[in-house]
């Protein structure tokens, strides 16, 4: 039991350290002077404008935002998992024992 | 802890929700090889939640105007942080949901769900499908690029075809004889205010209607009178439908960041349609069908014989409940080849139109 709420801290520390370097990232992105941003905001008519991230450290912002999202889908997936095997584990026990209890079966 | 039961007990008191939580403990869903096709379901609740949470975020900058249009959508993806993202993740979204009807669909339509008492459940599901498609109509234009301005063009333009009262169609989509300004605030409301009021409440009647008569079973357990396993809805079922949904978020993301779509040039009413005028995905075999017809058949206007033939098409859809409502019938495999027939010539139109 200790074991598991150790993991279950750690995942979280991981989550909570990883979601707080991407908000650091990002601040430092909306500081940052978007020269890059107004340069091509000012494009000449006629010229498709492709949307994504442009400045290298809005690009790397929101590469760390997307490894953090898939690292606390991991953990989650992995949380939820054990909360499925139990789940399960109480749902085929209850089964047992409404067989059990049963009137119509052999024994009682 | 005291607390908490004292709030508990008020909002009992106010709401009286204890036969609802009654309900979803004792709720169970079948267990069987389809039992996937479940999940198909709430993960359309998902993308739609989705799109109302981006889609106000983006109506918070979006000027429904001619000069405004193509601007604010330019000032979203390009000055306002992370605006990109949320704009890229509501289209996707809208994407993914019609594909998440298309599948919902469509296995309902190959285990023959549709079937008496279910007809209510399927019709509904099929105005859900129609008004996805409205969405995506409608939103496609709200950038005032010029080539959602042609391929509004094009697609307002269909039901003119249709005799008496085509031509009073087209004028009432476009808000005018052509698509102007009025059109773009027209479409606006009816993104969204009609359609999110409109699909509201069929989703409502819906899942009314899927929790009145459960959800069904195979068809052979049905003919041998045989009742699966089931898994209880809560906690089992909601904590397999909760992994589905956060490996669903994490592709929606990922495909958001990698796949933005872009904004083209402002839309000019008077400039000639620019080449290769294509709508979104979904409507692409429709679209390569009204173009294989042509222009006369026997002596009848080409686009009116596809647009009929179209509608007769969805009218069979829509219909099919009643069409197919025997079990164990030979009309079930008919219908069954009828929907696999459906699939592939929607998959090798929109294939041939993109070529």
């Amino acid at each position: 039991m200790n074991g598991r709420r150790g993991v279950l801290a750690a995942a979280g520390l991981v989550l909570v350290g990883s979601l707080l370097t991407a908000g650091r990232l990002e601040a430092r992105v909306q500081e940052a002077p978007p020269a890059s941003v107004k340069a091509e905001t000012t494009a000449p008519a006629g010229i498709d404008s492709p949307a994504a991230a442009r400045p290298v450290k809005e690009k790397m912002a929101v590469y760390v935002i997307l490894g953090w999202a898939w690292l606390s889908i991991g953990v989650l997936l992995w949380i939820l998992r054990l909360r499925i095997r139990e789940a399960d584990r109480v749902h085929r026990m209850d089964l047992v024992h409404a067989g059990e209890s049963s009137p119509e079966r052999p024994g009682h | 802890m005291n607390a908490v039961k004292a709030l508990r007990a008020w909002f009992e008191d106010r709401f009286g929700l204890r036969p609802v939580f009654a309900y979803m403990a004792k709720k169970e869903v079948p267990r069987h090889k389809h039992t996937f096709l479940y999940y198909t379901g709430s993960s359309i609740l998902l993308f739609l939640g989705i799109q109302i949470v981006t889609g106000v975020l983006l109506a918070f900058y979006y000027q429904p105007t001619l000069a405004g249009a193509n601007a604010s959508v330019g000032r979203i993806i390009t000055e306002l942080p992370l605006g990109w993202l949320v704009r890229s993740i509501h289209s996707w979204s809208a994407s993914f949901m019609i594909l998440g009807v298309f599948l919902h669909m469509l296995g309902i339509a190959f285990t023959k769900s549709y079937r008496g008492p279910r007809e209510g459940t399927w019709l509904t599901g099929f105005l859900l499908l129609v008004a996805s498609l409205a969405f995506g109509f409608t939103g496609y234009l709200l950038p005032w690029d010029e080539l959602s301005l042609a391929a509004t063009k094009v697609g307002t333009n269909i039901p003119r075809a249709l005799p008496v009262v085509g031509a009073w169609v087209t004028r009432v989509l476009r808000a005018g004889d052509d698509v102007t300004g009025d059109t773009l605030s027209r479409f606006f409301i009816v993104h969204v205010c009609v359609l999110p009021l409109v699909l509201l409440a069929i989703v409502g009647i819906h899942l009314f209607l899927v929790q009145r008569h459960g959800m069904s079973i195979p068809l052979e357990a049905e003919r041998d009178k045989v009742r699966p396993p089931a898994l209880p809805f809560w906690p089992n079922f909601v904590l397999r439908e909760s992994a589905v949904w956060l490996v669903l978020l994490g592709v929606l993301l990922t495909v958001a960041v990698f796949a933005a779509p872009g904004l083209g040039p402002q839309a000019d009413l008077m400039a000639p349609a620019p080449e290769g005028i294509r709508p979104e995905w979904y409507f692409l075999f429709l679209f390569q069908t009204l173009k294989l017809f042509p222009s006369k058949i026997l002596g009848v206007n080409g686009e009116l014989v596809a647009v009929l033939v179209i509608m007769a098409g969805l009218a069979a859809v829509f219909f099919v409940p009643f069409i197919d409502n025997k079990p164990a019938e030979r009309k079930g495999r008919v219908v069954t080849a009828l929907a696999w027939a459906g699939l592939a010539y929607a998959i090798g139109m929109s294939v041939w139109s993109l070529l």
